[in-house]
């Protein structure tokens, strides 16, 4: 009797088995089906190695001169990133500006990058030169701390380079337990000299617009950056740019241009205040060799003077972002002095000192209001040396990155 | 001639300083590449701007402004893959 129950209850326990197994089978195949149906979805959405971004900042304001009020900017900077495979991307930015004139289309910056391997990457195009630190990384509306640019480095009474055409070696390399230094080396068109021929008053100047080279030769420049500290916090750079300036065939054809900058940068949280400090500097020294432009006093003379430009800069913020007031921690405070000495004997000449406070309020990383007051010293003229020094301003400013 | 002088001292220096660099670290790099994507990401993301929220977006965008920032930061390969998986998984 206890044998038929054995074997009675063995062939229920089989029956019983097999019967989930079988209905197990039945699920995983349902499953199966599905998942196959869902990877054939998520496949039609996987996107290629081929990657399109676009980007970019804006910016508006208004700002109390001396002389009017008037609501200014509108720009509008699109950044556009082809990233076509691992090593290599596209990136371009234009700027869509309102002038006193209308509407005003830019090419900032138009560039191909190659990661050749870990530490060297070479560029092609229209690039941001690295001849200091403002106009390659700090000049973008939401990125700079102040509505205006420091003296002598914005496109009017530009003491410096901020773009040009060519070719670049960049990259980074580990230097010790804990310090880092980056570097770039790059050829490119150059600027060019004016030499006074058409318009005699700006016999001299160096203009930083070169898109058709003037000359057969061409510029080299490079800068390297140390960052000593184990937190990246410093950055110390120096940055050197020759080349011949002058257009081919006339007697300005050997003319010589000897550019450098010093940079710094400091960035760092300080615990007893609860905040974030960020201090940044540059300093522009741009020497052209002695040569005679026409005397814009009178035609039939020529005159000279040591070509020698200085624009340089300090600026210090902090922001209490740490501190537990919602308000507070979205302040931040900012002072910057600025100074451009233009070569006092051309009639271009003369000295301007700027003085620059402000209150920025944070609404994100990437959005700001800021409400500046900024006062100029043009030696005891009325107007300052570049056209954008306009004597002592309230600016209110917003802007944003995407 | 004169210029020609100063590019020749100034890419020779280049040069010497950037060799001299690359000897000496070959011994030490571990330290410093020890260092993970979000202390990277806090230590280097605010150098130029505030540090840049993880959440403001997706994976795909992140691989390509690693990228971009990888040029305008001068970052190494290793410090961008790093920063960005952080992001990819902070975000
Ligand atoms: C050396 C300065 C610098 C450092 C360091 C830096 N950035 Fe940027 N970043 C910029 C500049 C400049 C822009 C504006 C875009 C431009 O000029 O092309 C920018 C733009 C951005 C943007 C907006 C989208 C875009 O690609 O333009 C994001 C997001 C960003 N950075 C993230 C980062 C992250 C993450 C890091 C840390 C790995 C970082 N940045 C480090 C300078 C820097």
């Amino acid at each position: 009797m206890s044998k038929v129950l054995k074997y009675t209850l063995m062939l229920l326990v089989i029956f019983f088995i097999s019967e989930t197994l079988f209905a197990q089978d039945e699920e995983d195949f349902e499953d199966e089906d599905g998942v196959e149906e869902l990877t054939r979805q998520v496949n039609n959405f996987k996107p290629g190695l081929s990657r399109f971004l676009m980007r970019g900042y804006a910016h508006a304001g208004i700002e109390f001169l001396q002389d009017r009020t008037t609501f200014v900017g509108g720009s509008f900077n699109p950044i556009f990133l082809w990233q076509q495979s691992e090593r290599l991307l596209f990136e371009s930015e234009l700027e869509i500006e309102l002038t006193e004139e209308g509407t005003e289309l830019g090419l900032d910056y138009a560039d191909m990058s190659y990661f050749l391997n870990d530490y060297i990457t070479v560029r092609l195009g229209k690039f941001l030169l690295p001849f200091g630190t403002f106009g390659e990384r700090l000049h973008p509306r939401w990125i700079n701390r102040l509505p205006s640019n420091p003296l002598g480095f914005s496109h009017d009474g530009q003491v410096g380079p901020i773009s040009d055409i060519g070719v670049e070696v960049r990259g980074a390399l580990n230097i010790s337990h804990h310090a880092w230094m980056n570097y770039s080396l790059y050829v490119v068109n150059g600027p060019r000299l004016n030499s006074g021929e058409v318009e005699a008053e700006e016999g001299g100047q160096l203009h930083y617009v070169n898109y058709l080279d003037n000359n057969k030769s061409k510029t080299f420049g490079g800068r390297i950056g140390i960052l000593p500290l184990h937190d990246n916090s410093l950055e110390i750079g120096f940055s050197g740019q020759y080349g011949k300036v002058g257009i081919a065939d006339t007697k300005y054809e050997d003319v010589g241009s000897q550019l450098y900058a010093i940079d710094l940068s400091y960035v760092t949280r300080l615990d007893f205040m609860k905040s974030m400090l960020d201090v940044k500097g540059q300093w522009n020294s741009v020497r052209v060799d002695d040569i005679s432009y026409p005397d814009p006093e009178d035609a039939l003379q020529n005159y000279t003077f040591e070509n020698i430009s200085n624009a340089y800069y300090g600026q210090i913020s902090s922001k209490p972002a740490f501190i537990n007031n919602s308000f507070f921690n979205k302040l931040e405070f900012v002072g910057r002095y600025s100074k451009l000495e233009l070569p006092s004997q051309a009639v271009w000449g003369g000295e301007d000192t700027q003085i620059t406070i402000g209150i920025n309020y944070w609404l994100d990383w990437r959005t700001v209001i800021k409400f500046a007051y900024q006062t100029l010293d043009s030696n005891g003229e009325d107007d300052g040396h570049s056209a954008l020094a306009q004597g002592d301003a309230f600016l209110l400013h917003w802007s944003i990155g995407f | 001639m004169k210029s020609k002088k100063y590019i020749i001292n100034t890419l020779l220096g280049m040069f010497f300083a950037t060799t001299l660099f690359i000897v000496g670290c070959s011994s030490t790099q571990d330290v410093a590449l020890a260092k993970s994507g979000a202390q990277l990401w806090g230590e280097n993301c605010v150098r130029c701007h505030n540090a840049p929220s993880p959440t403001a977006f997706s994976d795909i965008q992140w691989e390509t402004i690693g990228q971009h920032m990888r040029i305008r930061a001068n970052l190494t390969a290793q410090q961008t893959d790093k920063v960005v998986e952080f992001l990819k998984m902070a975000n």
